[in-house]
């Protein structure tokens, strides 16, 4: 089947593509979006997410076909290594993360809680996050990231 | 934060100490990362490999001839197959210790634990490769599974390796330290305790990965990988495939955690390696979740019957423990964990004696692999024993370990199983502790909220780790840390270090270090990593590199900056003593004008004719670390929970750390390393385990949603406080903080749980305590 659809922006599009493909692996294979990981493929670990239409979406449990017409950011979208956003500069100032690998998945949820809510509290931010798992961090790196990203954007 | 905006500070000192911005996020929070599944080769085929569903058994039949079939299926092996694809010469993979085992890279006889590789299929993609699976007909005749260690220890159970011929493959072995028998006799008490750890397992991010790219036009291969050492991964290659290490090449990116996991190379790893050779394509073999958690590796699963003579003044005498570590199905390093453990397991205690005897057992189940202090079982044993001391006699746990861990100022001596004290500042840390935590208050809160039918509760726990640990009298013991730095015509100071980074920063820390020592903005340094063509010979494990990869940096850095001077001088015919190196340039020190920038200087010095006759003008050094003196790092954690006596839920109010790991390079990757640990440590008692089912063997623990990782909502804000009390050294006193974090919170979360629970007349005695069993311990549920 084929596929249209905005990535980070761009109308991107693809032929022939498999109905049984995830949208994880569509954005990884055929697009060559390889920021966007794949933790655990049975939608625990959130490190897949991705915005779909404005909402959080669990790639590896939604098909590429499933995303026809859609609108997606994905974490290639917020910012460049030599431009990055106030969210990615508030992480790099906190020392948000370790090993990466999470990284994008709590990024993206991140930013659909802050489009969301531009002032969540503390608590709001860990329940919005308990989804998102991180091995190395212990989360406490990122709660003051995404706190120190709002007190910016004041 | 950055050091630029402090002018006035010493140059020598701009970076180390300081919390600095790392270089890693630049592309760890912009999507530019490189992991292993990020790699695509033109060509690439995909590997997946059919995997036993049965615990034990016997494979009679195996037909391959569907799945070979289907469209898009590139080759299938079974066990035979493959083993036509090895060196004749290659061993078992990945076994060490006192008992070697044959068995095949995929299994070709017998199968012995769920999730053993039967069979791989390579194909055009991984989905098709997984399609094929489904078609492999594989007939198993089930052999009765050995499920736990009682049933390995029983002379009946059926041997899982016929040639070794019991399932017990070490010891058990008893050795003593002191006068056990006296510590004994003088004590007024003893208390008992059969403690248990329970099976869990590291659960990085990342599974495990490769892509294996053979170029039959030189005969050599290069593999993309997520190993904690590339070195490793060369010589394992090179001995399984028969290929010579020369044209073995491993490169590893970005790899998304390990915690000791990835420091061998896996069967399949071999495996995909051996396919991309055979078929003579890149062949990318990715682990999903459901195979890391079955096969990938497990943890722990240790029980210590121990026993500990005291006095009534609370002065702890001697302890004997007996342990027996279930290695799983492949003996690796569990079973040489007996050494380990009994040496930690005074911890900075003055016993008189330890008696300590160690069994290592096979079961039908995952193999046993290193986790962030794979020897922790000692603390957790210790510091339980500690505290059925203290209840024991009714004294404050707090007041028992004052009682018998010294300051350092008291002239430690050494550990009855041998190692100096000396640096080990763990009573210090015990009094910043009582510091920070009131524990009188606590009592009368506790007291209060007894009354009240709450249960509060409050724990603590004492360690050191050798990070590196202490030289030994008469030098040796730390081993060695090679590295490589040279100064570029680019004007960037290149260093080439063997650790491999999965989270630990190296990039930065290692920065700092040699831009202070040499001289030059952080960004003129940059830390080369992963590629065994490039970096010497080395591993990240253990919590060795802020001691030996930091030490190497900072004297190679030293080096280097003195042959670059010397060849300055005569390349602006002045004196090196009189020279410096300032923001990336050579100058006359107070002539400003006279500056030349690094890159000039190496571009110059590599015009022939440019130097005397004589002068090395290669600005290259190498230079190993033998880690001086060496060093303990170490620490007290304290935790307050609260129970709850109807859910069995436990919430942790507050946590606290205070710890010495020597000079901190990068205090927020500090932080991040002893949170990190804390974290794994809370989840390994609340919530994680590897669970089989004792009867079939059968895993139970294959996704997610069986076995439950700590999330944002059970991980409180840790407390961290920092001694940097004993330097050792002139120059090098950073010590490392890898495992700590992990290494003592099991204890001090269980400690806390079981003064919560003291009303019930609660004995914890194992370390996995999830809301149903702590309901069963309080008499809520039947046990």
């Amino acid at each position: 089947m084929n596929v249209e659809l905005t990535v980070n922006g761009e109308a991107r599009t693809a032929a022939d593509v498999e109905p049984r493909k995830t949208l994880a692996d569509f954005l990884r294979e055929d697009l060559g979006l390889t920021g966007t990981h794949l933790g655990c493929e049975h939608g625990v670990c959130g490190a897949c997410t991705v915005i779909v239409d404005g909402d959080p979406v669990r790639s590896c449990l939604m098909l590429a076909v499933q995303a026809q017409g859609t609108t997606i950011t994905t974490i290639e979208g917020l910012g460049a290594p030599d431009a990055m956003s106030p969210l990615q500069t508030a992480m790099r100032d906190c020392h948000a993360f370790q090993c990466g690998f999470c990284t994008p998945g709590f990024l993206m949820q991140i930013t659909a809680l802050l489009e969301d809510d531009p002032n969540p509290g503390e608590r709001e931010i860990r329940e919005t996050l308990s989804g998102n798992l991180c091995r190395c961090t212990g989360y406490e790196s990122i709660v003051n990231g995404v706190l120190q990203a709002i007190e910016v954007s004041r | 934060m950055t050091t630029t905006e402090q002018p006035a500070q010493p140059l020598a000192q701009r970076f180390v100490g300081e919390s600095v911005k790392r270089s890693e996020d630049l592309r760890i929070l912009t999507g530019t990362g490189s992991y292993v599944d990020d790699v695509q080769l033109p060509g690439m085929l995909h590997a997946a490999f059919l995997r036993s569903p049965i615990a034990h058994g016997r494979i009679t039949g195996i037909d391959l001839t569907a799945a070979r079939q289907l469209p898009g299926v590139v080759a299938v092996y079974d066990g035979a197959g493959m083993q036509g694809l090895l060196a004749e010469t290659a061993k078992a993979p990945g076994i060490f210790g006192p008992a070697p085992v044959d068995f095949t890279l995929l299994a070709t006889d017998k199968v012995r634990v769920v999730g053993d590789p039967v069979a791989v299929v390579v194909a055009e993609s991984r989905y098709v490769a997984e399609d094929a699976l489904e078609l492999i007909e594989v007939d198993y005749d089930d052999l009765p599974p050995v499920a736990t260690a009682a049933q390995a220890i029983d002379p009946e159970s059926t041997p899982i390796f016929t040639d070794l011929g019991s399932n017990v493959i070490t010891g058990p072995d008893t050795n003593t330290h002191g006068d056990v028998e006296a510590a004994f006799a003088r004590a007024d008490r003893v208390v008992r305790a059969n403690l248990k750890v329970h099976r869990h397992q590291n659960v990085p991010m990342e599974c495990r990965g490769v892509v294996a790219d053979w170029d039959p036009s030189n005969e050599s291969l290069t593999i993309h990988g997520s190993n904690q050492g590339v070195g490793i991964a060369k010589m394992v290659l090179s001995g399984q495939l028969g290929v010579p290490a020369h044209q073995v090449r491993v490169l590893c990116g970005d790899i998304g955690g390990s915690f000791g996991l990835k420091i061998g190379t896996g069967r399949e790893e071999i495996a995909t390696a051996a396919l991309s050779k055979a078929l003579g394509k890149p062949v990318k073999w990715i682990e999903d979740r459901n195979e890391h958690l079955a096969f990938s590796g497990h943890a722990r699963e240790e029980t210590l019957d121990a026993e500990c003579a005291f006095t009534n003044d609370g002065e702890i005498l001697g302890l004997k423990v007996s342990m027996v570590v279930d290695t799983g199905a492949y003996p690796g390093m569990g079973a040489m964990l007996g050494r380990m453990v009994e040496g930690m397991m005074p911890g900075p205690y003055s016993l008189e004696a330890l008696e300590f005897t160690f069994r290592a057992v096979v079961t039908n189940k995952a193999q046993y692999v290193a986790y962030r202090g794979p020897w922790a079982s000692e603390t957790f044993c210790r510091e339980r024993m500690v505290d059925l001391v203290a209840r024991e006699l009714g004294l404050e746990p707090l007041e028992v370990r004052r009682r018998n861990i010294p300051f350092q100022g008291e002239n430690p001596g050494n550990m009855i199983t041998g190692r100096s004290l000396t640096s080990a500042t763990a009573r210090e840390s015990l009094e910043k502790m009582a510091e920070l935590v009131d524990v009188g208050a606590f009592r009368e809160r506790q007291a209060a909220a007894r009354a009240e039918g709450r249960y509060l509760g409050l724990g603590m726990a004492t360690y050191i780790e050798a990070a590196p640990g202490p030289r030994a009298e008469g030098g040796g013991g730390l081993g060695s840390e090679q590295m490589r730095m040279r100064l570029d015509d680019d004007g960037v100071v290149r260093v080439f270090t063997a650790q491999m980074p999965h989270g630990q920063s190296h990039q930065t820390t290692l920065a700092q270090i040699a831009a202070d020592e040499f001289g030059v903005p952080m960004e003129l340094v940059e830390v080369v990593v992963g590629d065994s063509d490039q970096v010497p010979f080395g591993f990240t494990g253990g919590s060795r590199s802020a001691t030996m990869a930091g030490g190497a940096a900072l004297h190679n850095a030293r080096d280097l900056r003195q042959k670059v001077l010397d060849v300055a001088s005569h390349l602006m015919e002045a004196s090196a003593d009189d020279l410096e190196i300032v923001e990336g340039s050579v100058a006359v020190k107070g002539v400003p004008v006279s500056a030349r920038s690094l890159a000039s200087i190496a571009a110059a010095a590599a015009v022939e004719g440019a130097l005397p006759e004589g002068v090395d003008g290669t600005l290259e050094v190498a230079r190993n670390y033998d880690g001086g003196k060496g060093g303990w790092s170490g620490g007290t954690h304290c935790c307050i929970v609260e129970v709850d006596a109807e859910t069995g839920l436990v919430d942790i109010e507050r946590y606290v750390v205070v710890e010495d790991c020597g000079k901190l390079i990068n205090p927020a990757v500090v932080d991040g390393q002893v949170r990190g640990g804390v974290a794994q440590g809370i989840g390994a008692v609340l919530l994680e385990r590897s669970a089989y089912d004792p009867e079939t063997g059968q895993f139970l623990a294959g996704t997610f949603l069986d076995y439950l990782l700590p999330t944002t909502t059970e991980v409180p804000r840790i407390e961290t406080h920092h001694l940097e009390t004993v330097p050792l050294d002139p120059d090098v006193n950073f010590r490392g903080v890898g495992e700590g974090g992990m290494v003592v919170s099991p204890a001090t979360v269980c400690n806390a749980i079981e003064d919560a629970l003291a009303p019930f007349g609660v004995k914890v005695e194992e370390q996995h305590l999830p809301p149903l069993r702590i309901l069963e311990l309080i008499g809520a549920l039947e046990d």
